[in-house]
């Protein structure tokens, strides 16, 4: 069957079909049985008008190719330039190393996003409270301490790897450290933002703790990554700047460091070594935050029920349902990775 | 030259030359190109070489052609360059890696002018990262004109910037009359990248000069084995991978050494692995190299080296193999089309992979095993010639010259459809504008009234008349 294609013509795109009738085949498989050597299945369907005109100005010559196409450059091959080969496009791959995802699995590592989120709900419920005079904060400084305490042998416990040289020692001198600072310098931190209008502390550390969120390295917690703590410190500073006193401002800052710098650290290594307790540890600590939200706010509260619940269970379905969307194409022409480490022929 | 001889009387391989796309019956039809591309000289590249070749090739069979690319310093205006091929350097502002600013627009009034006034049948746009040679396609089409695009380069499908390229490649190419690309897997990635049919898409492979690409083995010296490589120094040609050669091979083979030309930000990586093998007088860095020198650099080395990660084409190891050398190359890309396998290595890219490639070559260089540099020049010389590729493309404007520009509505019609709603509208109001800016310009200045450009070019063009006289 012949193929005429027009589709080049400006007047109208049209495929017209023939059947080609040989009624005289006896006499050609008997008088000239070349012909046959060079008609090979599909590969004279593929000509197109052009080529069997060339034929014909060939004088009849030329038959249709009988060497298969080759993808190679350097050879000569009988079909045009523009000629598409059934194997056109076979190296192909769609959706090369995709994974499969879990809704359990994936729920799972949406939890770590939940906890930070209530973390942050926490921090302001404390402060909320202690601007509004109802926490001292020599009560904060003291769960605090305790906590950290509480932490910190929790830490030891577990085990893992240590620093190299950080001995215990060390890690109380940075303690004290810091805290002798933060002590010190807590009436300079309290005066810090008074010429600054009150909306525009909010509206930063608003702005700030959403930084932190964002930019949190929840792939690898530990240590916390620069850009989010920073965020999150310059927060509470801005925050605790409008406590009523210094010292509320020191115990705001020891808080706020505790949640945003060391229980990272904590929960990455509850999660290490000890796995099952980060689902619990995630879910305490949501429902801390939520119920202190409500002693404040109810619908504060039920917001953040909400969005927790949106981040843990809807959020992985959504990415679930987008995955089956997924349609990325690999071939030759992807640009080769390297994948080997090449840096120690350099080091 | 015009009387182009049939194929049929050269015998029967040559009657099956590759490329018979128009009618061959008809005379070709002479062309007034304009090539447009934002790379050209004094910039230099393969997309600026393939022009400039293509160029002179195109005006030895007697067609009229021109080339548009953007100012270049103190480079602006009209320059002649050999055999008349007149150039516009426009003076269009330059954004990024040579690439000019587009607006869609602002380059109608001086694009149109040129067109009219060079008579100019066909445009053809080079390489996909050359705004301008999108905005000429825009604007060639605007004006009725029939187009041509050559692709240079391969492009991914993962990371936002190549969605977004991909997506005005598609705007772009969907109304274009042809596509031309260099290698069958460029086809295949473009084909993908701007949803086309395949059809319009000709594999036109680009081609390397032989006569300035010769052996020499007395340059060379066989007392010691050098593997050479000239390409420019950047993260895409793998040269972190040639730091991770170099150390592995030079502990293993004391009478090795490395003739590396080129420049780019990786050199760095090759400094450091010399200073920490001590390997200074066995690595020898050239830094850049003009295109005449590139030759006597491979001259001097037994082993030609390509690490490229992507690859369209990849002139260098023809370039390499047509001096004579083996070739070690990675399989990436278009590069397993480009020389039979017998006249190159092909190894995976990594370290490991290459070693094994070029301890293998080094292997058959000492044991003389090698084919003669004579016989490997030989074999090269007539695979990629200009005159081949001037033919090919030829048969595309005759194929194009035939093939109907769509008239404005179906050209909107076919945006929307193509390009999806969004961008299809988008661009089709773009189009729809650039239409009317064309017959606010046409309004103004009459096509009747722009002054028709003298044709020097060509064999017997006044060019040479004027030189000879």
């Amino acid at each position: 069957m012949f193929c005429f294609d027009n589709t080049f013509s400006a007047v109208s795109e049209k495929i017209i079909f023939f059947e080609l009738i040989l009624d005289n085949m006896e006499d050609l498989e008997g008088g000239d049985p070349d012909w046959k050597e060079y008609v090979h299945g599909t590969d004279m369907l593929d000509m197109k008008l052009e080529d069997i005109m060339a034929m014909g100005a060939d004088g009849g010559s030329e038959a249709a190719p009988a060497t298969p196409w080759r993808k190679v450059l350097y050879e000569r091959q009988p079909f045009p330039d523009n000629y598409v080969d059934s194997r056109f496009l076979e190296e192909l791959r769609r959706n090369v190393g995709v994974r499969r995802y879990r809704y359990c699995a994936v729920a799972r590592e949406a939890g770590l996003v939940a906890q930070q989120v209530s973390c942050v709900a926490a921090v302001l419920t404390l402060w909320s409270y202690m601007a509004q005079g109802r926490l001292s904060p020599f009560m904060l400084l003291g769960a605090s301490l305790l906590c950290a305490l509480l932490g910190y042998v929790l830490y030891e416990a577990l085990g893992g790897p240590r620093g190299s040289e950080r001995t215990r020692w060390a890690d109380l001198q940075s303690a004290a450290i810091f805290l002798a600072f933060t002590f010190g310098f807590s009436p300079i931190l309290k005066t810090l933002t008074e010429s600054v209008s009150t909306d525009t502390v909010y509206a930063m550390s608003a702005v700030m703790l959403l930084a932190h969120l964002v930019s949190f390295p929840y792939a690898q917690p530990s240590p916390p990554g620069s850009l989010s703590l920073n965020a999150a410190l310059f927060g509470s500073v801005c925050l605790a700047s409008r406590l009523p006193g210094a010292l509320h401002a020191f115990a705001m800052l020891t808080c706020a460091l505790l949640v945003f710098a060391l229980w990272p650290c904590l929960l990455h290594r509850l999660r290490n070594r000890a796995p099952w307790t980060f689902p619990w540890a995630a879910v305490l600590l949501s429902l801390a935050a939520v119920t202190g939200l409500a002693t404040l706010s109810l619908g504060g509260a039920l917001l953040l029920v909400l969005a927790l619940l949106a981040l843990t269970l809807l959020c992985p379905l959504l990415l679930l349902r987008l995955q089956r969307h997924k349609d990325n194409i690999h071939g030759p022409w992807d640009e080769a990775e390297i994948h080997e480490d090449l840096s120690r022929f350099l080091h | 030259m015009g009387q182009r001889k049939r194929p049929g009387a050269r015998g029967s391989l040559t009657s099956a030359t590759p490329g018979r796309i128009a009618l061959p019956a008809r005379k070709s039809a002479k062309h007034n190109v304009c090539m447009v591309s934002d790379f050209f000289y004094p910039n230099m590249g393969g997309v600026e070489s393939h022009i400039y070749q293509l160029s002179q090739c195109l005006i030895e069979k007697g067609h009229k052609v021109i080339v548009v690319t953007h100012a270049y310093g103190n480079r602006k205006g009209i320059r002649y360059l050999s055999s008349g091929l007149k150039v516009y350097y426009l003076p269009l502002q330059v954004m990024y890696n040579q690439s000019t600013v587009t607006t869609c627009f602002h380059s109608l009034p001086l694009l149109r002018c040129i067109f009219v006034r060079e008579r100019i049948t066909v445009v053809h746009a080079h390489s996909s990262f050359s705004a301008m040679a999108h905005d000429s396609l825009f604007h060639a089409k605007a004006m009725g004109l029939n187009t041509v695009f050559t692709d240079h380069s391969l492009f991914g499908f993962a990371d936002v910037s190549s969605v977004l390229t991909n997506k005005l490649l598609t705007i772009s190419l969907c109304d274009t009359n042809h596509i031309i690309c260099v290698s069958y897997t460029s086809k295949e990635n473009t084909v993908l990248r701007a949803a086309l049919d395949p059809e319009i898409v000709s594999v036109i492979p680009n081609a390397v000069d032989p006569g300035d690409f010769t052996p020499d083995p007395s340059k060379r010296d066989d007392g010691k084995i050098t593997i050479v490589v000239v390409s420019r120094l950047v993260y895409r040609k793998g040269i972190d991978l040639l730091g991770g050669i170099i150390p592995e091979l030079c502990l293993k083979y004391p009478d090795l050494h490395f003739l590396i030309g080129g420049e780019g930000p990786k050199r760095i990586v090759l400094e450091e692995v010399r200073e920490k093998y001590q390997l200074h007088d066995r690595v020898r860095l050239l830094g850049a190299l003009e295109h005449k020198d590139v030759r006597n650099v491979l001259v001097q080395g037994h082993i030609f080296l390509n690490t490229s990660l992507t690859e369209a084409f990849c002139m260098a190891i023809v370039e390499g193999a047509s001096c004579g050398l083996q070739v070690v190359s990675t399989r990436v890309g278009g590069i397993p089309e480009v020389l039979p396998e017998d006249l190159i290595t092909l190894c995976e890219p990594t370290v490991g992979s290459l070693c094994e490639g070029l301890e293998l070559v080094i292997g058959r260089q000492r044991a003389g095993t090698a084919p003669p540099p004579a016989a490997v020049h030989s074999r090269v010389r007539t695979l990629y010639t200009w005159r081949n590729v001037a033919e090919r493309t030829e048969k595309v404007y005759d194929r194009v010259a035939t093939a109907a520009v769509l008239p404005l509505d179906q050209r909107l019609r076919r945006l929307r459809a193509r390009c999806g709603p969004v961008a299809g509208s988008i661009f089709a109001l773009m189009a729809v504008l650039d239409f009317l800016f064309l017959l606010l310009l046409r309004w103004l200045v009459p096509d009747s009234l722009i002054d028709v450009a003298v044709d020097a070019t060509g064999p017997n063009g006044l060019w040479t008349q004027t030189w000879k006289g």
